[in-house]
């Protein structure tokens, strides 16, 4: 069966002590504390394996000690031609380590895998989980004046509605960037309010000149306790709806990849019309997703004439979701077992119809944009995702396929409907602005096909299975779905009374934000919004920045607006008058 | 550059006037869950069914009513109060603009329905509609004038007087017969 050649191959290296199969691909590994690093490092780095999730738990109700899961996407290196395993052996292996609640110390992985820094600290915050080696202990997830020996995942941390008395501001510690060692640096900060709010952060840009040399960067101030939210009051009725909104613009990604973990966890099977119609609308949700993207991408630069009619065309998908789920979210139609709204006959006609005039208007506005050589010299160099960084650290979705990587979960795990259907992965090589620009277009370009061939080949069947499932407790489950951003991967443990134990919820940018870093480096402070754009986690639209000059502590605080218009014109820097 | 500006000559003015002009959305568009009072019998089964928890039914403070809300600022267009009401008294709309000046209880709309007090206790325990609902549903339903008359009896008790007052015919033999 698939995963067994790896856990062989993980045996000749650690000794593994239990191995139990969640579903055809996916199985665990249990193995010693102190083998962790090495279990991981190996899978990761010798078998060619990706950084999918890490999930720590508290399962001391289970077996008296916590765990942490790091789930390991083996697929292939893919850093040259043929570095790949065969399409039949893709699978996930998880490796499971349990840590006493009298320790709680566990040998850090990151030194080994750097993909794991993020999950690492997170585990801190929320768990007090420590990492031994961990070179980063920073906070992540929570703020500076949360309590410090308050863990809020842990099951008898505190209610859900509990809100602790936070710290007094004097004695709120202080956050340490990451600051690079030399004189005239400047340090830029950037957020953290911006004025889209869909993602507030702040970003620390140390600068010489305009150049940026280093970047260091604190996101999480809309940290919503999700997680807990659901574990303590919501059903799955309730949690696919809870899931959506994770994201406003992939949010249909996040409500079948929580649902589809809670199916298969139980082995449900849903019905192949539902899967088609799945399919269909995160594709619409990839469509208008993407087009925002590109055309932000070109107003960040200056170009609004582009970025008008780019947004004159996602009107259109918008219209398409409105069409085929009755709002222009795709939102409220997923549910365990399969879905609540079928697609009519003439529906289906009319979004035809639509997707036709999407097509052709995408390759006519590409082709002016193409032909613009200014525009094309703001894309292209900038930005660089180097090929052994994007490794390293496991990004995903257009972010890595831009650095020539091939890493698609459509393609390598292929879920739903995604089995019957052909379509190519876009690749460029280049790992520039530019070239995640290009995926996305050649992006939207599949997504057209894909939407056509769900139409044409969806069966008339039910959308929805009798939920007569049962649930059963501490199953547990990883779905993934290729969401715009890349994979979102939903990791559900089941708990009594039709209630989850534990859901771990990982947006496919978390897994790009660690890589950021390496991109900003040695590139002018102008494109600063445009890198962060491109990554296509928010549009860093700050409200407003304070600049200090270090060796001559000069400050100067510049409005959103001298920002922009640096960022547009790349004349008149906004830091002159301090050097 | 040119190539755009082509492009908007092509495709000329695509702005709606909208608000002047009304903004036509598609036919099965899920907006405004739209409540008609005419026809709710307070059963809650939407209050329950609600996953965000929009819909609340409950008594009012002295229970002489029996309070249908909506919260429209909570209600997340799922369309589940649509699919589970049997009387079709809430069905989506195409109703898409919701906003409110400053007044947030302007988004709530409410409905209230007599309360049924139980016969024996007089303890109030649900809608007179429902009630009234439910026996019109069995008289459809081919039962027998005794029977009937029986359960009507039944239907104006609350949950625990008609549990005692079950037993109580059963126990002193007075239950019908069950034909």
């Amino acid at each position: 069966m698939k995963c067994d050649k790896f856990i062989e191959a993980l045996g000749t290296r650690v000794k593994i002590l239990e191995v139990t199969r969640q579903c055809e691909d996916q199985v665990t590994a249990l193995v010693e504390l102190n083998d962790l690093p090495e279990a991981v490092r190996f899978l990761y780095y010798d078998m060619g394996g990706y950084l999918t999730t890490m999930i720590p738990n508290d399962e001391r109700s289970i077996n008296k000690h916590y765990a942490l899961y790091y789930a390991i996407s083996m697929e292939g290196g893919k850093m040259f031609e043929g570095d790949e395993i065969a399409q039949d052996e893709k699978c996930f292996v998880t490796v499971k380590v349990l840590i006493s609640p009298d320790s709680l110390t566990y040998p850090s992985v990151t030194p080994l895998v750097p993909a794991c820094v993020w999950y690492e600290r997170e585990a801190y915050d929320m768990f007090g989980l420590i990492a031994e080696g961990l070179p980063d202990k920073r906070r992540l997830v929570l703020s500076d004046d949360w309590p410090d020996n308050l863990f809020p995942l842990r099951k008898d941390a505190m209610d859900y509605r509990y809100r602790p008395d936070m710290k007094d501001h004097y004695m709120e510690p202080e956050y340490d960037f990451l600051k690079p060692e030399g004189s005239g640096i400047i340090d830029v900060p950037l957020g953290p309010l911006h004025i889209t709010a869909d993602e507030p952060g702040h970003f620390r840009l140390f600068c010489d000149g305009d150049t940026i040399i280093d970047a260091d960067y604190r996101l999480f101030y809309q940290h919503r306790g999700m997680e807990k939210l659901a574990e303590n009051r919501m059903n799955y009725d309730q949690m696919g709806y809870l899931a959506e909104r994770v994201c406003g613009i992939c949010g249909y990604a996040h409500a079948i990849a929580c649902i589809e973990a809670a199916e298969k966890a139980i082995n449900l099977e849903i019905p192949a019309r539902a899967q088609a119609i799945r399919v269909i609308c995160s594709e619409i949700e990839r469509l208008h997703s993407h087009l925002l993207n590109i055309g932000l991408a070109c107003e960040v630069t200056g170009n609004y004439n582009a970025f008008m009619h780019i947004f004159r065309i996602r009107e259109y998908s918008m219209k398409l979701a409105e069409l085929v789920t009755g709002g222009r979210k795709t939102y409220g139609n997923v549910v365990m077992g399969g879905l609540r709204r079928d697609i009519t006959g003439v529906e289906i006609k009319e979004s035809l119809r639509i997707l036709q005039i999407i097509e052709t208007q995408v390759d006519e506005v590409w082709d002016a944009v193409m032909d613009d050589k200014r525009q094309m010299s703001r894309w292209k160099g900038v930005g660089i995702l180097d090929k052994q960084v994007a490794r390293d650290f496991s990004p995903v979705g257009p972010n890595i396929r831009g650095s020539g990587i091939k890493r698609d979960t459509r393609y390598d795990h292929p879920y739903d409907f995604f089995k019957q259907i052909q379509f190519d992965v876009a690749v460029v090589e280049g790992g520039d602005v530019f070239a995640r620009e290009m995926v996305r277009y050649m992006e939207l370009k599949s997504s057209v096909s894909i939407i056509r061939q769900c139409f044409e080949l969806m069966p008339q069947t039910a959308i929805i299975v009798d939920p007569t499932f049962h649930v059963k407790p501490e199953n547990y489950a990883l779905a993934y779905v290729e969401a715009p951003r890349g994979d979102n991967v939903h990791w559900i443990m089941q708990g009594s009374a039709q209630k989850v134990f534990r859901w771990r919820c990982r947006a496919a940018t978390y897994n790009n934000w660690p890589s950021l870093r390496f991109q900003f480096r040695g590139n002018n402070l102008a494109d600063a919004a445009l890198i962060v754009c491109s990554l296509d986690p928010c549009y860093s639209c700050t409200e407003r920045v304070t600049v200090v000059d270090i060796k001559s502590k000069k400050s100067k605080i510049l409005t959103n607006a001298d920002l922009k218009n640096f960022a547009r014109t790349q004349k008149d820097s906004p830091l002159k008058d301090l050097r | 550059m040119m190539k755009l500006l082509d492009i908007s000559k092509k495709y000329g003015e695509i702005t709606h006037k909208y608000p002047f002009e009304p903004y036509k959305v598609s036919d099965n568009f899920r907006g405004k869950p739209a409540y008609i009072f005419d026809l709710c019998i307070g059963c809650a089964a939407c209050g329950i069914a609600c996953p965000s928890n929009a819909i609340t039914v409950q008594f009012n403070d002295d229970k002489s009513k029996l309070v249908w809300e909506f919260d429209c600022g909570r209600c997340i267009f799922c369309g589940r109060c649509d699919e589970v009401c049997p009387t079709g008294a809430i069905k989506l709309s195409e109703e898409f603009e919701l906003a409110v000046k400053f007044d947030k209880s302007a988004l709530i709309q409410r409905g209230e329905l007599d309360t049924q007090y139980c016969t024996t206790c007089n303890k109030p325990f649900s809608a007179k509609r429902l009630v009234k609902y439910s026996f019109e549903c069995l008289s459809k339903a081919n039962v027998s004038e005794k029977r009937l008359e029986e359960a009507k009896n039944y239907l104006c008790m609350c949950p625990t007087c008609k549990k005692t007052a079950t037993v109580a015919t059963f126990t002193s033999g007075k239950e019908m017969v069950i034909e």
